[in-house]
């Protein structure tokens, strides 16, 4: 607001509509959708709940990392306290691995035999490659924020490409299995084992997306030349702990 | 958006808004919309019990009513109320911030917050609506026709509210205080509510975790509480309790927070023995909230040297809580009290708190809690201990506040006689449900023909609880005439020698012109001058 007297500047009310969009499509995409499909069993409204859901978050993350850009290009703004903030959401996030993991020790000790009837021999090689994948993407992010630390832009953007290329790959190697497991008749619903194994390497596999989709958001504002260093740090710091916690999945539903 | 002009420009600041104090503005009124909601159902479950055999409602209603009563009140109402409005009003004007450290993300957790709200409403709208009571135990949830993951989407909206809130708010004090502002010279509420969020951040996800657990089961055919392959249903029982005995003081704390500010403004008085209550108080409660929820499955089977030592903990946690209450007295001694609405609200707590610790101890000890378990002396108990006391808690915190962040007065006359109708009817309320319980009136039961010598006390209860809620309908009356009438409030009303009071009422964007300096700030230096 321009005081037209003074010529002085009244600081304005600062406004951004993706909160709220993103919420009100999260809130079509998810519950709505889930409780058409599910609990009512209305496939068509399901579909409609996710047509108007899924375009408002996307539009939303979107429009966020745009603002985000342009508060570094207008302000010079470095959201400066994103570094200090990741370390309390990974706490809450491990938490949630936390009773997971804690649910499956507490029942797998109390089970009578292990593994429950109906559970498939689960080969070696599938789970090794998916570990040597990840561990490595979690060097070339490293690669990458080391990079950018002494201001080569082309390095960080290249190993940032690596870390994702390995990230999907893995995603896919770890879709592969689940459908290859589930044509065999090894589905959620199959026993107690099966419940862990998909709710947990579920769980970490959205986490290895969420990492993915940050890293695209990243990796498009490079194109536009704009990188925030607390953004790279932060989403290293959050890959690590994917990284840790498919540690816990490996060795303990894996290889236990 | 900087076409716009007028009336258009003035909504899409409101409700595109990052800015903390109308963020926790538009959040005091969705929790009031949830309490407002809740509470007329509590009006109405009271009808019913009012006399033997079914009155107003049929048991399924009910049911569903009394979960809607449960979820809204604590996730939607009390909540986010104290973490919500409260905390993010305060925070950054308390410590000396220009707003947040992530506003945008802050905004989320606030619409993520009113879909929560939203979900929690469709209740009413939806057919079979869930019927399964806010603690959504298993097996019943998992059979029942009800839909189960309408709770379990409500929780989760909640609880990433609170999450992203609490990434939020503590990133803020750590790393935004003013200028001189170390950590000797932060209001009590900043401790608590700092308190409050570090419990929430270990341990919403583990309620998160169990809800989403349940889903699966229900609907997608998993095992976890399915006994009959190897699942346990008493899992969840303590998935849930070892989020839900901690989010009680997720509520207590910031409401000893409130209410210790109120106490030392309106005393003109230091905080007696501040450090004890800082470190024993609240360091105390979150090194102990994790390790005590066993207490509320005493019923639900477990070895009695388990038992034994759950008794223990528990008693244990009335040490750190005893040492704040007795900073509180120590507060009010000796200061130059001042009656204003707010403080009246205050002392009220302190009775009712009172009432509620003491009435805690029989269930602590075991032996005596499986005598009271699942009666409506438990439903008394946490109503004096944690429901009602929170809600005078957030009353007064709501009129401490008021000239700031309307920049209007309340009504005192109006504001003091609801104060006395809310608190004669509260303890009518629920003194006369300790009865009902020791008459043994079982929990959650829509009838009591099998007692019917219980019904003369059932409709004192009743009559309690419409008196109570007319005193909150005088207290509503006290703000809208207020906000409406009220003459324009000064910058510190109450002579308040905290930060927050040192800003324009209300605060504009940014809340100061350049950021205070505290060098020679002490929120409770009044010194001399009392
Ligand atoms: C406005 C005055 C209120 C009245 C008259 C009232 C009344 C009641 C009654 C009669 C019950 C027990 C019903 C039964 O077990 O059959 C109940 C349960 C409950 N109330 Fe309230 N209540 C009030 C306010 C609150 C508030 C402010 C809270 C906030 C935390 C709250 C939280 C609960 C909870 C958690 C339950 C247990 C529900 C369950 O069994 O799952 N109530 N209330």
């Amino acid at each position: 607001m321009e005081d037209s007297t003074t010529g002085h500047h009244e600081p304005e009310w600062e406004v951004s509509p993706w909160p709220l969009v993103v919420s009100v499509g999260a809130l079509f995409m998810v519950p709505l959708a889930f409780s058409f499909y599910f609990v009512y069993d209305k496939p068509l409204m399901a579909i409609l709940s996710l047509g108007i859901g899924v375009p408002l978050v996307i539009a939303s993350v979107v429009g966020w990392t745009k603002g985000g850009i342009a508060d570094i290009a207008h302000h010079g703004k470095e959201p400066g306290f994103a570094t200090g903030a990741m370390p309390f959401f990974i706490v809450a996030e491990a938490f949630i691995f936390v009773s997971f993991f804690a649910a499956y020790w507490v029942l797998r000790l109390k089970a009578p035999n292990w593994p429950p009837a109906g559970t498939p021999e689960f080969g070696v090689t599938i789970p090794i490659i998916m570990t040597i994948l990840l561990v490595s993407s979690s060097f070339t992010i490293h690669f990458s924020e080391h990079a950018i630390e002494h201001g080569d832009k082309g390095g960080f953007r290249n190993w940032l490409i690596v870390t994702i290329i390995l990230g999907a790959i893995f995603f896919l190697l770890s879709a592969f299995e689940w459908s290859h497991l589930m044509h065999g008749g090894f589905t959620m619903k199959t026993n107690l084992f099966s419940t862990f194994f998909y709710s947990i390497t579920g769980f970490h596999g959205s986490h290895v997306i969420v990492g993915l989709i940050i890293f695209l958001c990243i990796l498009v504002s490079a194109f536009f030349g704009k990188v925030s260093k607390t953004f790279v740090k932060s989403a290293s710091v959050y890959w690590h702990f994917v990284d840790l916690i498919w540690f816990f999945v490996v060795t303990q539903i894996y290889f236990w | 958006m900087s076409t716009k002009t007028g009336k258009g420009k003035v909504i899409a600041e409101w409700i595109f808004t990052t800015d903390h104090k109308r963020v926790g503005i538009l959040y005091l009124i969705g929790s009031l919309a949830a309490f407002l909601v809740a509470g007329l159902l509590a009006m109405v479950i009271r009808m019913e019990l009012s006399e033997v055999g079914p009155q107003v409602t049929d048991p399924n209603t009910y049911n569903v009513m009394l979960y809607f009563h449960g979820a809204a009140m604590i996730l939607g109402f009390q909540i986010p109320a104290l973490t919500g409005f409260l905390a993010n009003y305060l925070i950054p004007l308390q410590i000396g911030a220009k707003d947040v450290a992530f506003p945008r993300l802050n905004a989320l957790s606030l619409w993520l917050f009113w879909m929560g709200i939203i979900l929690a409403l469709l209740t009413f709208v939806v057919p079979d609506p869930p019927d399964i009571m806010w603690t959504g135990y298993p097996p019943y949830s998992i059979i029942s026709p009800g839909n189960t993951a309408l709770y379990a989407s409500t929780v989760l909206f909640m609880g990433f509210a609170s999450i992203a809130g609490g990434v939020n708010l503590i990133t803020t004090i750590i790393y935004m205080r003013a200028p001189g502002m170390t950590w000797g010279k932060l209001n009590m509420f900043v401790w608590t509510t700092l308190g409050a969020f570090i419990i929430q951040l270990v341990f919403v996800p583990v309620l998160g975790s169990a809800v989403i657990m349940l889903t699966m089961d229900k609907y997608l055919g998993t095992h976890f509480f399915n006994p009959a392959s190897g699942g346990d249903v008493l899992l969840y029982q303590n998935l849930f309790w070892f989020y839900s005995h901690p989010a009680v003081y997720v509520i207590l704390l910031p409401v000893l927070g409130i209410i210790f500010d109120i106490t030392a403004t309106f005393a003109r008085n230091r905080i007696f023995n501040y450090w004890a209550c800082v470190v024993g108080g609240v360091g105390g409660i979150v090194l102990i909230s994790g390790e005590v929820w066993v207490h509320h499955l005493f019923t639900s089977g477990m070895p009695n040297w388990i038992r034994v030592g759950m008794m223990v903990s528990t008693l244990l946690i009335s040490v750190p809580v005893g040492i704040m209450v007795l900073s509180l007295i120590g507060t009010l001694y000796r200061g130059a009290i001042e009656f204003k609405t707010p403080m009246l609200y205050a002392a009220g707590f302190i009775f009712l708190f009172l009432i509620g610790g003491l009435t805690g101890i029989p269930h602590a000890i075991a032996s005596l809690d499986l005598a009271l378990s699942d009666t409506h002396f438990v439903v008394a108990h946490f109503h004096y201990v944690m429901a009602v006391s929170g809600t005078f808690a957030i009353v007064g915190g709501v009129y401490y506040l008021f000239p700031k962040f309307t920049g209007k007065m309340y009504h005192e006359g109006l504001g003091k006689i609801g104060f006395v109708v809310t608190f004669i009817g509260a303890n009518i309320t629920f003194f006369f449900m300790f009865l009902v319980g020791l008459g043994g009136m079982p929990r959650r039961y829509f009838d009591y023909s099998h007692m019917p010598e219980l019904q003369d006390l059932q409709q004192i209860v009743t009559y309690g609880a419409f008196i109570l809620a007319a005193g909150l309908f005088i207290t509503l009356a006290s703000w809208l005439v207020g906000l409406f009438k009220g003459k324009k409030a000064e910058d510190n009303p109450w002579g308040s020698r905290s930060l927050e009071w040192t800003t324009k009422s209300p605060p504009g964007p940014g809340n100061w012109a350049e950021v205070p300096d505290c060098t020679d700030y002490d929120p409770y230096g009044y010194g001399e001058d009392r």
